[in-house]
């Protein structure tokens, strides 16, 4: 990654191989074939999941070489690690110079070195030093001019700063996986679920790991709302109230995109649910028999007649926008169990031709919802992470960065005045822009005709 | 309306192509004097398509949320850019060929390039109005966020200047294979691709930075290993291996068309194969 081609005094085997590209490319062929690893293998799931999706002898392979948590394995991070040494090494080793080509500006003497690009010859009586000013500075903008005995030169140079860029962009880089490594190491992440009308004095950091909050907070209130019944989720929504000692300090409402921030933690809304705080209560129809049953989970209830049982899956406080709901089981005989969702203000839907699948109803009973005590519980991404500003940072600098290494050419230009045996002026136009060559092409033409327009005159 | 329009839009980059193909047949520069007319037609119809949508969505918005105030109608007019979904980032992605096109290829957009641009733009149009749901639905909570602009017109920025690079790069590849007179130079090829790549990094970069601002803003995670994210990564290694090429070892012609190839390969990976094939947290496709 080193953007130098200076060869300076021989130095050891390992510092030449950490400040070569070939290790760059490499390492970055390395960590893209490992990404794409992490990104075939589903990531974080339980070891069952790969036996049986990869079969025993792969899955048992991915699981004990590290795969299923790629990223976090030795595949990933050696060699990123070797990555960050490798930027850093090149930064070392070619910063120094890149800020010292900078700060040097452009001399006479190395003026002079650039290659020829045209020469004007003015008539005599002709003086073209106000329009040799006039043009360099429409067209390049402010000269630095140097007399000399025999000779006028102008000088100019732009994208002095260049060689800086993609040092910026590598120290950007850095800045951004140490923001990295300072989050993983001095941050906290946890999750917190509290149930509405609770207080929270504790969040989850790892499975049945808990850290203490040095302040208590409250759920108030979760709303889930949607745009229409049956749409898409508009907004949920969490008021919270943060307290110290039991006294009420402040109060917040968080959404998604929206977090809150309180004693250095910051609390993104991640996800909701809804349990059932009593026993929900269905009315069970049969022909003309009409039968009241209170269901619970995981607890199967007959039904009047014995024609099969029912129990609670799951309930809801809005479902899909439609209100309160539950998802009901019943099973009769050996079938197998069959779930659909009951409405508690939608009772007719189950007819409704529009709304077939989930909400049809299985066997010879049709049900209606009379109560569903239920309470919202919503569950918060919890964390402090002080490597944030460092990426913010990185980010920050890959800006002019970016610009200064690819669009910010580098240009010098000197154009040498100098009278001739015969008493007329000529003009030389010397320059070099390494990498734009079109667009340099391009200006010299410009400058050769607008300066050659004098010597009409 | 905006469909037909978008229809209409469609067949003009056609004729474009076809304008453009036949200007470099019979040397004609009327002809490509005429592609270029029809060309800005076509990308003015094309913005006025993507402002009408626009239009459309905000005041959908409004009627979900009302709201008198300045502030929140400018905030509402943010987030409803018509960029939210498949549909509306291929629309977007069409428009961002031609209009990148035109500032990156100057006075070169014409011929075969220009006609390769136009086809591409063309292509994607179609695909959009073929198979893709067009309705325009109400934002979900996690794309209600200023970044969503900025993000998605980075992303597609950057995946339109690296369709540039490809298209250049095909084009350098056959015109090595058989040079052809009518085809551009090879060095003016060469650079081009460059030119377009280095503005796809840019522009890919600050995609992903974006992106990872606003991941932190709504789920509290700056980098989350998604495969969408990973992918964008994997992309922007590949394009990073490309200038270091260049600027490092001087790698230049075919070497750097093909890395501009497997780049765009990437590209597409990360747009639609991520989409179709990977879940994650950029499952707003379908």
């Amino acid at each position: 990654m080193s953007a130098t081609r200076i060869h300076s005094k021989p130095k050891s085997w390992l510092w030449g191989t950490l400040t070569s590209i070939r290790l760059t490319v490499f390492l970055l062929l390395i960590l893209a074939a490992v990404a794409v690893i992490g990104t075939v293998v589903p990531q974080n799931q339980p070891p069952n999941q790969y036996f049986s999706r990869f079969g025993e002898v792969w899955g048992e392979l991915l699981w004990r070489g590290g795969f299923t948590r790629v990223y976090f394995s030795p595949w990933f991070l050696g060699p990123i690690s070797l990555l960050a040494a490798n930027i850093l090494a090149c930064v070392i080793h070619g910063l120094p110079q890149a800020v010292k080509r900078t700060l040097q500006p452009l001399t006479v003497s190395a003026a002079l070195t650039l290659p020829e690009r045209g020469r004007i010859i003015w008539p005599a009586g002709i003086d073209p030093q106000p329009l040799i000013a006039a043009t360099l500075k429409r067209e390049l903008g402010h000269c630095r001019q140097e007399t000399l005995p025999d000779q006028e030169i102008y000088l100019l140079e732009r994208g002095r700063c260049r060689p800086v860029g993609p040092y910026l962009i590598h120290v950007a880089l850095l800045l951004i996986l140490a923001g990295g490594l300072i989050g993983k190491f001095g941050g906290v992440d946890g999750q917190l679920a509290i149930d509405q009308g609770e207080v929270a004095g504790a969040f989850q950091v790892a499975p049945r790991v808990e850290k203490p909050l040095n302040f208590q907070v409250r759920l108030d209130k979760f709303q889930v709302s949607y745009y229409e019944p049956g749409g898409s989720p508009k907004e949920f929504r969490s008021d919270l109230t943060f307290m110290q000692d039991g006294r009420e300090v402040s109060r917040a409402t968080c959404r998604v995109n929206e977090p809150v921030s309180f004693g250095g933690l910051t609390f993104y809304q991640s996800s909701y649910g809804a349990q059932a705080t009593g026993p929900v209560r269905l009315q069970v129809q049969k022909g003309g028999l009409n039968q009241t049953v209170e269901v619970a989970y995981r607890r199967p209830v007959d039904l009047a007649g014995g024609e099969g049982k029912v129990w609670l899956m799951q309930v809801d406080g809005n479902h899909q926008g439609y209100g309160p709901a539950v998802l009901i089981a019943s099973q009769a005989g050996a079938d197998h169990p069959m779930a659909f969702w009951i409405f508690q203000n939608l009772p007719g839907l189950a007819k409704s031709p529009y709304h077939p699948g989930l909400v049809k109803q299985p066997g010879v009973y049709s049900f209606t919802v009379e109560s569903i005590p239920f309470g919202y519980y919503s569950v918060f991404q919890v964390k402090h992470d002080p490597g944030v500003g460092w990426v913010y940072a990185g980010f920050l600098l890959l800006l002019p960065g970016l610009y200064l290494a690819f669009f910010r050419p580098v240009e010098r230009w000197a154009l040498v005045l100098a009278k001739t045996p015969q008493g007329t002026w000529q003009g030389r136009l010397l320059g070099a822009s390494p990498r734009h060559r079109e667009e340099f092409a391009a200006r010299q033409e410009r400058l050769l005709t607008e300066l050659k327009r004098g010597t009409q005159s | 309306m905006i469909s037909q329009v978008l229809g209409a839009v469609m067949l003009i980059y056609l004729l474009v192509a076809i304008l453009f193909l036949m200007a470099e047949l019979w040397s004609s520069a009327r002809l490509q004097g005429l592609g270029r007319i029809v060309l800005w037609l076509g990308l003015g119809l094309h913005t006025g398509a993507l402002t009408g949508r626009w239009w459309k969505s905000y005041h959908l918005a409004l009627g979900h949320s009302p709201t008198a105030a300045l502030a929140g109608k400018l905030q509402i007019m943010i987030i409803q850019a018509p960029l939210s979904n498949f549909y509306e980032s291929l629309i977007f992605f069409s428009w961002c060929l031609p209009a990148l096109g035109l500032l990156a290829f100057r006075r070169y957009f014409k011929g075969y390039l220009g006609a390769m641009v136009a086809l591409l733009s063309t292509l994607l149009l179609a695909y959009a109005s073929f198979g893709v749901d067009s309705q325009i639905k109400p934002l979900m909570p996690a794309l209600k966020s200023n970044w969503l602009l900025i993000h998605v017109v980075t992303a597609f920025l950057g995946y339109a200047a690296f369709a540039l690079a490809f298209g250049t790069a095909i084009l350098y590849l056959f015109q090595e294979r058989r040079p052809r007179p009518s085809l551009p130079p090879l060095p003016l090829l060469d650079s081009l691709i460059y030119r377009t790549t280095v503005l796809g990094f840019l522009m890919l970069t600050l995609g992903i930075a974006t992106g990872a601002v606003w991941a932190e803003t709504a789920w509290g995670r700056y980098w989350s290993w998604d495969p969408k994210e990973t992918w964008s990564l994997i992309t922007w290694f590949i394009y990073a291996a490309l200038l270091h090429a260049r600027h490092l070892k001087g790698w230049h012609g075919r070497r750097i068309a093909w890395l501009a190839v497997l780049g765009f390969m990437a590209v597409l990976f990360t747009y639609l194969g991520v989409s179709f094939l990977l879940t994650g947290l950029h499952s707003y496709l379908t």
